[in-house]
């Protein structure tokens, strides 16, 4: 399997004042479903301009089915399909006339064209709107539609930015089933602030914060980071108790409630992570409290990303080393 | 092209244009039918694409690239299209539609002026004038889209767009600029009509087209190079 997006020293700098991507070096490989992940202002949606030829790096440079991209490349495009945030579509069109129109972007003869565009309608839900003007459309039918869009030319690698910005539950749900679904004949760049989505779908990732590559590997090597000796429960009852039964007990280095009904417990090096959980589950069970959930905290996404986002925060003048 | 083609000619704005022009010139020619010369009346028809229908063409060739520029990349540019494609396709389509609506108008200008009592006009010279209007608001178009790529905003294309045409229609002749005029030629529009035809006409024309030229080469370098 090869490389289908590979990142060297990947810079932009807008203006000279901004700079929005600084020395990014990410690989994504044939088949994957990569996770994009920082936070808002990262420069994830610079980085995917920078990946579709949109803008020009600065320094670096991107390359994508092993050919560097430029504004230029528009062979390499028609490889690829692409969702932006929050698509802004031509108003006054219809989802039929856009497809169509999109369709002959990518120079698709009539009749693939009709007969993609009504199974491409069909499997997004649209069937019933498809005469209608994209005006009227809700959040939700705009990410549909532009779901059917970047499919319309059968990419080989699709790049979503916030697939799920703006979805309802249900929503958030059927897209990513569909990610998950695609990812198994397409390789998929998905950017995301929404850690959970990440999580669900993806099977590498990377990680962006303040324009810098913080990570780069699979879900379970970016959990590992962070491999903690922490327990995380969920109580219903006295927490109060609880938590002066702790204080007690030798095995826990030390706690952290969160909220009314959880708790953080971080217990020392002489006890395995599975006589943990049978030492707290006897507490829970003696105490007469209700035990609602357990879990590790290295099952958690959001505990690994915040801790890359603090280690690249403290490194400092570390970072240029 | 096509598409853009049929957005324009779907809008309320074209079917309003068009409308009144050929209202104006109706009443124009039917209001000459007793003394007027063909020469006079073509001459003010045309002219009217110079002073007043120039207004629509600016606002629709200042558009043309700035008021998609928030669908631009998500819609167009992140597919397989060339930025030479886009823009050629942008300056095409609004060429095209500046041209056929000058045509029906200036169709029905011409149809009803021939009928007149003083038929002073020379056929070459007739279709002269013509072209010279014609390539005078294909300039004014390929400016205005050129204006549509560089500026930042629609509002500041068809201001600067404003400014420079009515300069150019009114200012210029002042500083000895005739070549690069549409009013000094519009003072000639009755003798070419006749037949009437000078070198400095030729260096108006030649002028015109360089403009138009200098215009798509240097947004289209431009838009290749910037970011979307």
């Amino acid at each position: 399997m090869g490389r289908v997006i590979e990142m060297d020293n990947l810079t932009k700098i807008f203006g000279e004042k901004l700079i929005a991507v600084n020395n990014v070096n990410f690989e994504v490989e044939e088949g994957a479903i990569f996770g994009f992940l920082g936070p808002n202002g990262a420069g994830k949606t610079t980085t995917i301009r920078l990946l579709l030829g949109l803008i020009r790096p600065t320094a670096g440079e991107v390359r994508v089915f092993g050919e560097k991209m430029t504004p230029g490349s528009s062979n390499l495009r028609r490889r690829i399909g692409y969702l932006p945030t929050n698509p802004r579509f031509p108003p006054t069109m219809t989802p039929i006339r856009y497809l169509d129109f999109v369709g002959k972007l990518f120079r698709i003869g009539r009749e693939e064209r009709m007969k993609r565009l009504a199974t491409l309608i069909r499997s997004v839900g649209l069937l019933g709107d498809s005469s209608r003007e994209i005006a009227g459309f809700s959040t939700g039918m705009v990410t549909r539609l532009g779901f059917a869009a970047a499919l319309m030319n059968d990419p080989e690698l699709l790049i979503l930015d916030e697939p799920t910005s703006g979805l309802d539950p249900a929503g958030r749900k059927s897209t990513l089933d569909l990610i998950a679904e695609l990812g198994k004949q397409k390789t998929i760049f998905v950017s995301s602030h929404i850690l959970s989505d990440i999580d669900r779908v993806c099977t590498d990732v990377g990680v962006i914060g303040e324009g810098k590559g913080i990570f780069s590997g699979s879900i379970k090597d970016m959990k590992k980071i962070i491999r903690s000796r922490v327990i995380r429960l969920e109580l219903e009852g006295n927490l109060a108790k609880f938590c002066e039964a702790l204080k007690a007990a030798q095995w826990v280095v030390g706690f952290e409630t969160r909220g009314d009904f959880e708790v953080d417990i971080t217990f020392g090096p002489a006890i395995s992570m599975v006589e943990a959980v049978r030492e707290v589950t006897n507490l829970v069970s003696r105490l007469g409290l209700d035990l609602i959930s357990v879990s590790s905290s290295t099952s958690s996404v959001e505990d690994a990303f915040m801790a890359l986002l603090r280690d690249e925060e403290s490194r400092g003048f570390l970072r240029a080393a | 092209m096509q598409a853009d083609l049929r957005g324009l000619f779907k809008s309320r704005i074209t079917y309003g244009w068009l409308l009144a022009a050929v209202f104006v010139q109706v009443v124009r020619t039917l209001g000459s039918s007793g003394s007027g010369m063909t020469s006079s009346v073509v001459s003010s028809g045309l002219s009217d694409f110079v002073y007043i229908w120039s207004l629509v063409i600016i606002g629709l060739a200042a558009s043309s690239v700035s008021s998609e520029a928030g669908e631009l990349a998500d819609s167009i540019m992140s597919k397989s299209v060339t930025r030479l494609d886009y823009v050629l396709a942008k300056f095409t389509s609004r060429i095209a539609y500046t041209l056929i609506s000058f045509s029906v108008v200036t169709a029905v200008l011409v149809g009803l002026a021939l009928r007149l009592d003083v038929s002073d006009y020379n056929t070459l010279g007739l279709a002269s004038a013509i072209f010279v209007i014609a390539l005078t608001l294909v300039m004014l178009t390929a400016l205005g889209v050129a204006l549509s790529i560089a500026m930042p905003n629609t509002v500041m294309s068809i201001v600067v767009l404003l400014v420079l045409w009515y300069s150019m229609t009114f200012f210029f002749p002042v500083v000895g600029l005739n070549i690069l005029s549409p009013g000094s030629l519009l003072g000639k529009l009755p003798d070419i009509i006749k037949g009437a035809w000078s070198l400095g006409d030729w260096e108006t024309v030649a002028g015109f087209i360089a403009v138009s030229g200098a215009a798509t080469a240097l947004s289209s370098a431009y838009f290749y190079m910037k970011d979307i």
